[in-house]
């Protein structure tokens, strides 16, 4: 279960987020809407502390942290469960697809290499790449190198995984096997935030939908009730605009 | 005068035996020039108070001075500074025991901890933030990600500018001859001396220099090979 209390950040005089709360329940998958510059990926970054919220408190599972007055080792036990997948997979670049899934196993979880291993070749045949195991980054294409960045986000069991805006950078012909992928893992029932411009994929998968504008939570929904039947009048515009030829939306 | 092709010969094999004091000068200088510069680098990078305006300052005045000045600089300077602390503290030692090519060690590791400052600090820049992010997404400290992510990189990126330094450190040593330390240059001299083939004897000490040049740069794109080999894309 993830709990967000009142968080709120600025980037100089500009606000980014204005005392969002959001409540996730284990197993879940929410997926977060927006325009851009509406503050979505600021949102997800901060669940994972890459963001430094102003104020507000996070919670996942059982530990909980006030973000005024967060210290170095509530930032690592608040990283250590969640994990994030990004937009531009930012792969190690000098490590193969196993060795970036098996690093965090050997280095935050001091695994034997052994058992790592093993868990880390299970996750990437899981991925569908049990056969780029010794590849570099370098060598994978951009759909691929996602996959690999899913399998070292699953590989510390988090509580959530974050997923910000997955598929944007790719090719639009590898963008089913990503969400392929995503699908999977939904269906086992790991949490998830979802940040994402796939309108149908997130009417798929989402149990719940959430629609950010200007900072806040304009409105929120399962999925029939935000796409079928919006409420607020920034909700109708936006799915007007992203997807105009969609016979499902209004 | 004529030249002497045979003695160009003569004096290569007697300038050889120099070849130990350049390398030991170069490897020395380098080695601690690359752990200065390293430190440098990252104190600069971090942002660290205080350091890092002292790291600043000392890399903008080396860069801003000649080689063979902070030798000097050293050679004068350092005895005065060893021999009143040794005085005050009431310590036997003294700056006349310390050998000549060791203000050549000391003095040469300064300049190339300024200049190699600056090839780790662009290397460090050249690791994308979003790996950094990455590494700190699943719960790695900042020391780990930089220890494990992205200072290995940092260092593939700089092994061309490195290897530029070594050339640059081996043909500085030359510079050594101010204190007296016979280098492969001053041992060139010393062999011409007693018949003023001076031509021929620098000759010769091109020839070595350059050959060890080759040496470091076969051996520096070898290691660029090997250690590059993840960026050599295939679909991507």
């Amino acid at each position: 279960m993830i709990e967000l209390k009142k968080i709120s950040k600025s980037f100089g005089r500009h606000r980014v987020l204005q005392d969002i709360s959001l409540s996730v329940k284990t197993g879940e998958v929410v997926v977060i809407l927006g325009p851009s510059g509406s503050g979505k990926t600021t949102l997800l970054r901060c669940v994972n502390y890459l963001e430094k919220p102003a104020s507000g408190e996070i919670a996942v599972g059982d530990f909980k942290m006030d973000c005024a007055q967060a210290k170095r080792g509530d930032i690592l036990r608040l990283r250590r469960k969640t994990a994030m997948v990004f937009q531009q997979y930012n792969l190690f670049r000098h490590k193969t697809a196993l060795e970036n899934v098996m690093e965090a196993l050997l280095v935050v979880k001091k695994m034997p290499a052994a058992e790592a291993r093993s868990r880390s070749v299970a996750l990437l045949e899981k991925v569908g790449l049990g056969g780029k195991l010794d590849e570099y980054p370098s060598r994978l294409s951009g759909g691929q190198q996602q996959r690999v960045g899913i399998a070292r986000a699953l590989a510390l069991e988090p509580e959530v995984i974050l997923f910000d805006e997955p598929t944007s950078a790719l090719d639009p012909e590898l963008v089913g096997e990503v969400l392929e992928v995503i699908r999977d893992i939904a269906r086992e029932g790991i949490t998830m935030i979802v940040v994402t411009h796939e309108m149908g994929f997130a009417r798929d998968v989402a149990n719940r939908v959430v629609f950010m504008d200007g900072g806040v939570v304009v409105e929120e929904g399962t999925p029939d009730d935000v796409f079928q039947h919006p409420k607020e009048e920034r909700t109708k515009q936006f799915l007007r605009r992203i997807t105009p030829e969609a016979n499902w939306v209004i | 005068m004529q030249l002497d092709p045979s003695f160009i010969w003569t004096a290569f094999w007697q300038i050889l035996r120099a070849i130990p004091t350049t390398l030991s000068i170069t490897a020395v200088s380098v080695l601690l020039g690359f752990a200065i510069g390293t430190v440098t680098a990252l104190v600069r990078l971090y942002r660290v108070p205080v350091l890092s305006q002292m790291a600043s300052a000392y890399v903008t005045f080396i860069r801003g001075t000649p080689m063979l000045t902070h030798l000097l600089l050293i050679y004068f300077g350092l005895p005065m500074l060893i021999d009143g602390l040794a005085e005050s503290l009431g310590w036997s030692f003294r700056s006349v025991s310390i050998p000549m090519i060791g203000f050549a060690y000391i003095s040469f590791s300064i300049t190339a901890g300024a200049y190699m400052s600056e090839v780790v600090r662009a290397g460090m820049q050249a690791v994308d933030r979003g790996q950094v992010e990455a590494a700190h997404s699943v719960g790695m400290t900042s020391f780990q990600a930089l220890r494990r992510i992205s200072f290995p990189q940092a260092l593939a990126a700089a092994l061309p500018n490195l290897a530029n330094s070594v050339i640059g450190m081996l043909h500085g040593s030359t510079l050594a001859f101010a204190v007296s330390v016979v280098d492969i240059n001053a041992q060139a001299q010393i062999v011409a001396s007693t018949n003023w083939k001076f031509f021929e004897a620098y000759l010769a000490a091109a020839l070595i220099f350059w050959g060890l040049t080759v040496l470091i740069e076969r051996a520096a794109a070898l290691i660029e090979k090997r250690v590059g080999a993840y960026n050599r894309g295939g679909v991507a």
